[in-house]
């Protein structure tokens, strides 16, 4: 078979999470101005403080620009013609337990692989799912209860816990931060949040799945995990969305606290719909992603991004406390006409503090894969320590491979290491491969995921081999 | 739009000669050009507030100046004094296959050949490449012959009295086969201003040896560019060596116009004080073949900062490319500061292409061992500092000039403000 034939059958492949969930919901007309947000942030039941806080927001995102500087190109979002606010309408008396919830979003998240049911007491994970614009159900809250540790959804945190979500809503990624977190500060509507006490291992993973189901809605979640002094958890993030004409919008904040001994690992495995073969379609996943480490705190990042058209996406760690530790670990595969530019920043501010970032691109078809990432030494950060390795990997000849790192260093006894290389799979790997019996297929997914090694064994076990099997999917008959 | 472009506007709006239509085409381009901020991507570390407040402007007195012995060198001299070219300076008998003409006195074809080439390699986007377009005064010529090697190298220095604006062009051609070396400098006394831009045309199969010193410290403000258009089967060896001052930018470009081009890029900035040196270095490589080897190496001291952009652009078309950057920093004081971007842009895939970068300061095992041997502390340091240096001044191809400047290297060494 020939490359071109190969490439085009890679690019006519479906998008496997693509189906359309028939469910009854309450969705607001589109548009946005002050009075849908005080309308979600009264369905939200919250207090007068929040809906200032979203106002405020709002007010600053009006007087922002949107960014244009990412290496990817896309007509302007019409905000007015997005929905802010879609729930399931089974879900207006929330559901008490599993039972109550509507059968069919149970089915959706069947289909989707996501184990809500108590079965998954054996794969130990508490869920909880984002359907459009609200929490559907959080699994296993009693059991980590238990333990101290708050799982739950944002929208209710703010009306339980409204101290906790008061002092650290916003103080990572502040109001004013930049276009697509401002709006998310306005309009988000749900979204986890997570705090462990001090000097708790959450006693089992931590997962989200998050799915845009409705037509026109835009998807605005917010997640907020704060781990107390000597505490450990490990989160896990998924997402899909329905296969849709349009491009929906998917603006998210996730902001992480690590306090002192703090230890945070969020794993992210991205599948939003990238749009048909022309580009038609598919998700614009602009996301908001960062951490600050206290002393001897650190947060590790790692994403499998597959999906989207368009992903603008920097999981960013600010190193405050001496000591602490940053990682960013990604592996990003466009395909089709997808876009993404992705990355990190490393911002250095205390002594001896330590960041590593691996990143491994993958492009195919006519796609565009950037990395952009920032690496800050502060006049404060002596003796820390960065190491940055960017790999890029070509899969046909009209795809690009892009990297684009800035280092700023104020600090003589900071180190800072950078290297980048991109290669095609060579013909010698094939023929090695090849001359061992293994059809060409097998031979690239199996170069692809050596390539990808290095990040793959920093997910958790289930997300590995997960992350893995969704590579090969998405790369079947990519090459010849 | 600041207050100093709004007059360079209308200065050049003034200006009647030969290269009418190339100027009036900058003159549009710069109208509705924005004045770069902290939010301009190409000037985000390197503010502008120099060109704001300088009080340069463009004299006529001919500076006394003479450009800089450089012993044993024997170069054809190419001497602009305040933007203007002094033709005294030029040797009278020039070697053959070897024409230096101002290009208002250029046979009309060779005349409309060079309006022709004016701002083809350098790209629109360079702002005071714009500048020096409208406002360049004598544009020179060179011009070398097919197959001829010229034995002296062709020195283009920029001299400029306290308080004067200069803008300097030079166009140079290199034949079929020809060779070439190219020295770029400039020496200023006290508060100037100049935009220095030269282009390159490489014809197949010729070489081009390249050197370009931004020596000139203080509150001198320098911003050029060297651009190189690079035919079939043509060779470049570059040398840029930096001191920076209030404000020193330079844009490199390097175009693989023509397949199987090599292009070797080496820049030493070792800057102290309040100096900034900013380069900007882009290769594009739009044919199949290329290689290109870029080695950039800064040591900072003082209040100083550096910045570096390299950029490797492979086009879609440029298949077995072979593109390296390389790019070390060294921080010798706590209030120094380093901004690199090394970026890859890759749109083929069967090229090989890889950068680096780094940023630390001098080995402490090192400079600890050379201590334990009798060298001081301070000694020591200049040893291992000028060891990282002198690395790429032996792969200067002109040994005359690597002797020249290893002193004046070793001498800024001593002065270096080291904490």
């Amino acid at each position: 078979m020939t490359v071109q034939v190969e490439i085009d059958e890679a690019l006519a492949r479906e998008y496997e999470a693509g189906f359309i969930s028939d469910i009854e919901s309450e969705t607001f007309e589109p548009g946005l101005d002050e009075s849908v947000i005080t309308r979600i942030s009264k369905m939200k039941n919250e207090p007068e403080w929040m809906l200032e806080w979203r106002l405020g927001a709002f007010r600053e995102w009006l007087k922002m620009e949107e960014p244009d500087w990412a290496l990817v190109d896309y007509p302007k979002v019409d905000f007015q013609a997005i929905s802010y606010y879609s729930a399931p309408k089974s879900m207006k008396d929330k559901p008490k337990s599993l039972d109550e919830v509507d059968p069919e979003l149970l089915r959706t998240y069947e289909k989707l692989g996501i184990p809500l049911i108590e079965q998954q007491m054996l794969a130990g994970i508490a869920v909880d799912a984002v359907f459009d614009s609200v929490s559907v159900v959080t699994t296993f809250r009693e059991k980590l209860q238990e333990a101290g540790v708050i799982f739950c959804p944002i929208s209710e945190a703010i009306v339980e816990y409204p101290e906790l979500v008061k002092k650290y809503l916003g103080s990572v990624v502040g109001r004013k931060d930049n276009y697509y977190s401002a709006l998310n500060c306005a309009v988000f509507t749900d979204g986890s949040f997570v705090y462990i006490p001090k000097g708790t291992r959450c006693p089992m993973e931590l997962s989200t799945y998050f799915r845009i189901n409705e037509q026109n809605t835009g998807q605005f979640e917010r997640t907020l995990i704060i781990a107390d002094e000597g505490s450990h958890v490990s989160y896990l993030e998924g997402c899909t969305a329905p296969q849709r004409d349009e491009n929906q919008l998917h603006a998210a904040v996730v902001e992480l606290i690590a306090m002192d001994n703090a230890e945070i690992k969020y794993s992210t495995v991205q599948n939003w719909y990238p749009g048909d073969e022309n580009g038609k379609g598919g998700i614009y996943n602009f996301v908001t992603k960062r951490g600050i480490c206290h002393t001897k705190a650190k947060i590790s990042w790692t994403q499998v991004e597959t999906g989207s058209a368009v992903t603008w996406k920097y999981p960013s760690c600010i190193l405050k406390g001496d000591d602490s530790v940053g990682e960013f670990y990604s592996v990003a595969l466009t395909r089709g006409r997808q876009q993404a530019d992705t990355g990190t920043k490393m911002i250095h501010l205390g002594k001896n503090t330590k960041s590593t970032i691996i990143t491994k691109g993958i492009s195919a078809g006519r796609s565009n894969n950037s990395y952009r990432g920032l690496v800050k030494m502060a006049p404060t950060a002596d003796g820390a320590r960065n190491f940055t390795e960017c790999d890029s990997l070509l899969i046909g000849d009209k795809c690009g491979a892009h990297t684009f790192p800035y280092i700023e260093s104020r600090n003589p006894s900071a180190i800072v290491e950078h290297e980048a290389t991109t290669s095609k799979v060579s013909d010698e790997q094939m023929f090695l491969c090849r001359q061992r019996g293994l059809d060409p297929e097998k031979a690239v997914s199996m170069i692809v995921n050596g390539f990808c090694k290095e990040v793959f064994k920093e997910l958790p076990m289930e997300f590995a081999v997960e992350a893995s099997k969704l590579l090969e999917i998405s790369l079947e008959g990519s090459v010849g | 739009m600041s207050e100093w472009l709004e007059s360079a506007i209308s200065r050049g709006q003034k200006i009647d000669d030969w290269l009418n239509p190339k100027r009036s085409r900058a003159l549009e381009l710069l109208s509705t050009t924005k004045w770069p901020t902290r939010k301009t991507e190409a000037w985000r570390y390197t503010p502008l507030r120099a060109i704001q407040s300088t009080k340069a402007t463009q004299l006529d007195v001919v500076s006394d100046l003479t450009p800089l012995a450089i012993a044993d060198l024997s170069a054809i001299e190419l001497v602009f004094k305040n933007g203007k070219l002094d033709k005294s300076q030029l040797s009278d008998t020039l070697p053959t296959g070897l024409t230096v003409t101002l290009g208002s006195e250029l046979a009309a074809a060779q005349q409309s050949q060079a309006v022709a080439d004016f701002s083809e390699v350098k790209p629109d986007r360079h702002l005071f490449g714009l500048v020096n377009d409208a406002l360049a005064q004598d544009v020179v010529i060179v011009n070398v012959e097919a197959g001829v090697k010229i034995e002296q190298p062709v020195r283009i220095s920029s001299l400029l009295s306290q308080g004067a604006e200069s803008h300097t062009r030079v166009q140079v051609t290199l034949g079929e086969g020809a060779e070439l070396a190219v020295i770029e400098d400039v020496q200023a006394e006290g508060e100037t201003l100049n935009t220095a831009f030269v282009e390159y045309f490489v014809s197949p199969k010729a070489h081009l040896e390249h050197y370009r010193f931004a020596l000139q410290t203080g509150t001198n403000v320098s911003v050029g560019g060297c651009h190189f258009n690079m035919l079939d089967h043509s060779t470049m060896h570059s040398t840029i060596v930096a001191f920076g001052s209030d404000l020193s930018r330079l844009d490199t470009d390097i175009i693989h116009s023509g397949e199987f081009v090599d292009a070797k890029l080496n820049a030493i900035y070792l800057l102290d004080n309040n100096e900034l040196f900013d380069l900007h270095a882009t290769v594009e490589h739009a044919m199949p073949n290329g290689t290109t080897e870029e080695n950039v190496r800064c040591i900072v001291g003082g209040r100083a900062k550096a910045v570096f952009n390299g950029r490797i652009h492979i086009h879609r078309d440029a298949q077995k490319t072979l593109a390296e950057l390389n790019n070390r920093n060294l921080l010798v004081s706590k209030t120094a500061e380093i901004n690199t971007k090394p970026e890859l842009e890759i749109y083929a895939d069967d090229v090989r292409c890889a950068h680096g970068a780094t940023s630390a300061e001098v080995d402490k095992q090192a400079l600890y061992y050379l201590q334990t041997r009798g060298i001081d502390r301070a000694q020591a340091n200049v040893i291992l500092n000028f060891g990282f240096i002198n690395e790429l001044i032996d792969l200067m191809p002109n040994k005359v000039l690597a002797e020249w400047i290893r002193p004046i290297i070793r001498a800024r060494f001593s002065t270096m403000k080291v904490n």
